[in-house]
């Protein structure tokens, strides 16, 4: 609780620190300011816009020359890597990126620190944290606490009697962000286990498109009609309530839960379908390395940790989210 | 007897069909019968058509011996034309028509540049791949906008049949392979296409317009693709720009698998659907069986070369099947 507590405000404080950077110097420029920003991601996953709304934005704000590189194919480590090997040639003044994977970018950003560039992991870090690699700082969700946070928020929903049978859905299998997430979930799903309740869970190579999942997902609801809840380590699981709708199980008969903020998921919150799900804020995962980068070479500040959150939405809190979802800033 | 197997043992698609109905039994069983149970059913119905009308695509575009690799991307760029039509007030029907007449469109410059500049369609589809998606994530913005929630979806996605264990788009998906297999099997456009496919010089010399048939192929192809796309938006109710992605792949392993020869002339409707359903069933019962899903691909990859390699040494058989006059 202390920690939450001692998180909270330290996020305060950084956005409170953009805050007033932004308004109090409103012409705020940095001079021959440039960023990269490269990602695991492909245009088309709708996720990513959030972020590269927020880091245009931040650029916007400090008159910075940024260019965020996505991969051609979806979650493509090795194009991932060449983006950074690319962006570097160009030597830009900070280079920000996303690091699925603990070995796959150690050289590349060390290569990075070398020439002098400023790096900063953005949306998902490698699982040791700052002793994984040479970059500075990590601008994101802590995903294992954010996968315990979603499971521990969903619990409430729990029927109070046994059997509980959960279903985890690892969207990325192999993929930090996926694993951890999951992770998260199953770390929750056993300190539970051990409180005394009857609760038994299953992994599933869960997919990130919306039919595959509702396939998947579908077919193993259909075999085990006894689950009690599933969770989905992206936001695939609205295709799932689409499922549960047309087999006309009610709301709440299976709990849904899952990540990120997209118009899908809200709608299917406002249904009843979905109880519960973890924001993570990505405008903010786009808009803080660029400030940081800013502070760093405006006045020499050495870029931070930022925990962008573990917010817990639920389905009272979806209206006045669905306009800001829809504008792509939460 | 021995005709009878001669004339059995040519049929492209046998060999998919064993495997199907193998598989389908092998599931069964391993899943307790949940396999085709008819929850599951159900959803694998829901899919199916989808997956299928693309492959029906691919298949009679590589019978008149040409590629089309830009399907799962037109698969996309369909529903998020109409999805944004419908957010600027055009009716249902008509942002369904401009949807499908960019479909066309598509399939058009396909089949023109592959023709005009003499290019393998494998190249031209591969480029149109690439523009295809990037379109799609350009007109949405970004962000995909949500389908207004007055639309008649039930036309395509409505519960039908016994059970509500069919979608309309399963009618739908029957109704076009019908009119397909007649078309190949009955009509002279039927001919052309396998003749141009199969014996293209000889085509040419028969008087067979080979270029208009091959442009329009490509056009029915994308428009399939795109009807696809706009049934999976309507069942899954969310345009994003990311679906379809791989689906090139699968509808030509699906066409393969059903026997369509990749030299073109050779390949049937009923061959594309039993390729696409036992992808569809291998993925779904890898599931049921609680095989790791990391398995699906090597699956998909061992069902395509085994399809290849048994059509051919039954066409071998067939072959050396003689029969008295």
């Amino acid at each position: 609780m202390k920690g939450e507590t001692t998180m909270k405000t330290k996020l305060m404080r950084n956005v409170a620190l953009a805050a007033m950077l932004i308004c109090g110097t409103s012409a705020a420029s940095a001079e021959g300011l440039t960023i990269a920003f490269t990602i695991h991601s492909s245009p088309s996953n709708t996720f990513w816009q959030a972020v590269k709304k927020g880091f245009e934005d931040g650029c916007t704000r400090v008159q910075a020359s940024c260019n965020m590189i996505f991969t051609q194919t979806e979650g493509s480590i090795e194009q991932q890597v060449a983006n950074m090997q690319a962006a570097i040639a160009s030597k830009p003044y900070a280079l920000i990126t996303s690091i699925v994977d603990n070995k796959a970018f150690d050289q590349v950003i060390a290569d990075a620190r070398k020439a002098g560039i400023v790096v900063i992991a953005a949306n998902v870090d490698d699982t040791e944290g700052a002793a994984g690699n040479a970059r500075q700082a990590f601008v994101g969700q802590g995903f294992i606490a954010a996968g315990h946070s979603l499971a521990m928020a969903q619990s409430a929903n729990f029927p109070k009697t046994g059997p509980i049978k959960v279903l985890v859905g690892i969207s990325a299998p192999g993929q930090n962000w996926s694993e951890q997430r999951g992770g998260g979930v199953i770390k929750f799903l056993e300190e539970y286990k051990k409180a005394g309740h009857d609760i038994s869970w299953e992994r599933i190579d869960s997919g990130t498109d919306l039919a595959i999942v509702a396939d998947r997902v579908g077919a193993k609801l259909a075999a085990d009609p006894g689950i009690t809840a599933y969770f989905d380590t992206g936001f695939w699981h609205a295709a799932v309530a689409r499922v549960l709708r047309d087999r006309g199980v009610p709301a709440g008969k299976v709990l849904l839960g899952g990540f990120d903020l997209v118009p899908e998921v809200l709608n299917e919150m406002k249904s009843g379908y979905v109880q519960v799900q973890v924001d993570q804020q990505p405008y903010m995962q786009g808009f803080m390395p660029v400030m940081e980068a800013y502070l760093s070479q405006a006045i020499g500040l050495s870029p931070a940790d930022i925990d962008t959150g573990q917010g817990i939405v639920t389905p009272a809190m979806v209206d006045k989210i669905m306009g800001l979802a829809t504008k792509g800033v939460r | 007897m021995k005709r009878f197997l001669k004339i059995y043992l040519e049929r492209p698609e046998l060999a998919g069909l064993a495997l199907l109905i193998f598989l389908v039994i092998f599931f069964q069983i391993r899943s307790n019968g949940v396999f085709l149970n008819a929850a599951n059913l159900q959803g694998m119905l829901g899919i199916l058509p989808e997956m299928s009308l693309v492959a029906l695509g691919v298949t009679i575009l590589m019978i008149c011996g040409e590629f089309d690799l830009s399907v799962g991307s037109v698969f996309a760029l369909m529903p998020m034309a109409m999805a944004i039509s419908l957010n600027h007030g055009v009716p249902f029907v008509v942002a369904v028509f401009i949807g499908l007449l960019i479909c066309a469109l598509i399939g058009f410059i396909n089949g023109f540049i592959t023709l005009r500049f003499a290019i393998p369609s494998f190249i031209t589809t591969l480029g149109m791949l690439f523009i295809a998606r990037s379109l799609t994530v350009v007109i949405s913005g970004g962000f995909p906008p949500l389908l207004p929630a007055d639309i008649p979806s039930w036309w395509f996605t409505g519960f039908v049949g016994p059970g509500n264990i069919f979608r309309m788009s399963f009618i739908w998906f029957a109704g076009i392979a019908l009119l397909l297999s007649a078309l190949l099997s009955l009509t002279n456009f039927g001919n052309w296409i396998k003749a141009t496919g199969g014996y293209f010089d000889a085509a040419t010399s028969m008087g067979i317009p080979v270029n208009r048939t091959k442009i329009a192929c490509f056009m029915l192809c994308s428009i399939l693709a795109g009807f696809a796309g706009l049934i999976q938006v309507l069942r899954l109710g969310s345009p994003l720009p990311s679906i379809g992605e791989g689906m090139e792949l699968q509808a030509v392993a699906a066409a393969v698998i059903g026997g369509t020869a990749l030299t073109g002339g050779v390949g049937t409707v009923l061959g594309a659907i039993i390729g696409a359903t036992l992808i569809r069933a291998i993925d779904n019962g890898l599931v049921l069986t609680r095989v790791d899903a990391n398995w699906f691909k090597f699956a998909i990859g061992a069902l395509l070369i085994f399809a290849v390699v048994a059509n051919a040494w039954l066409r071998r058989t067939a072959r050396g099947i003689k029969l008295e006059t």
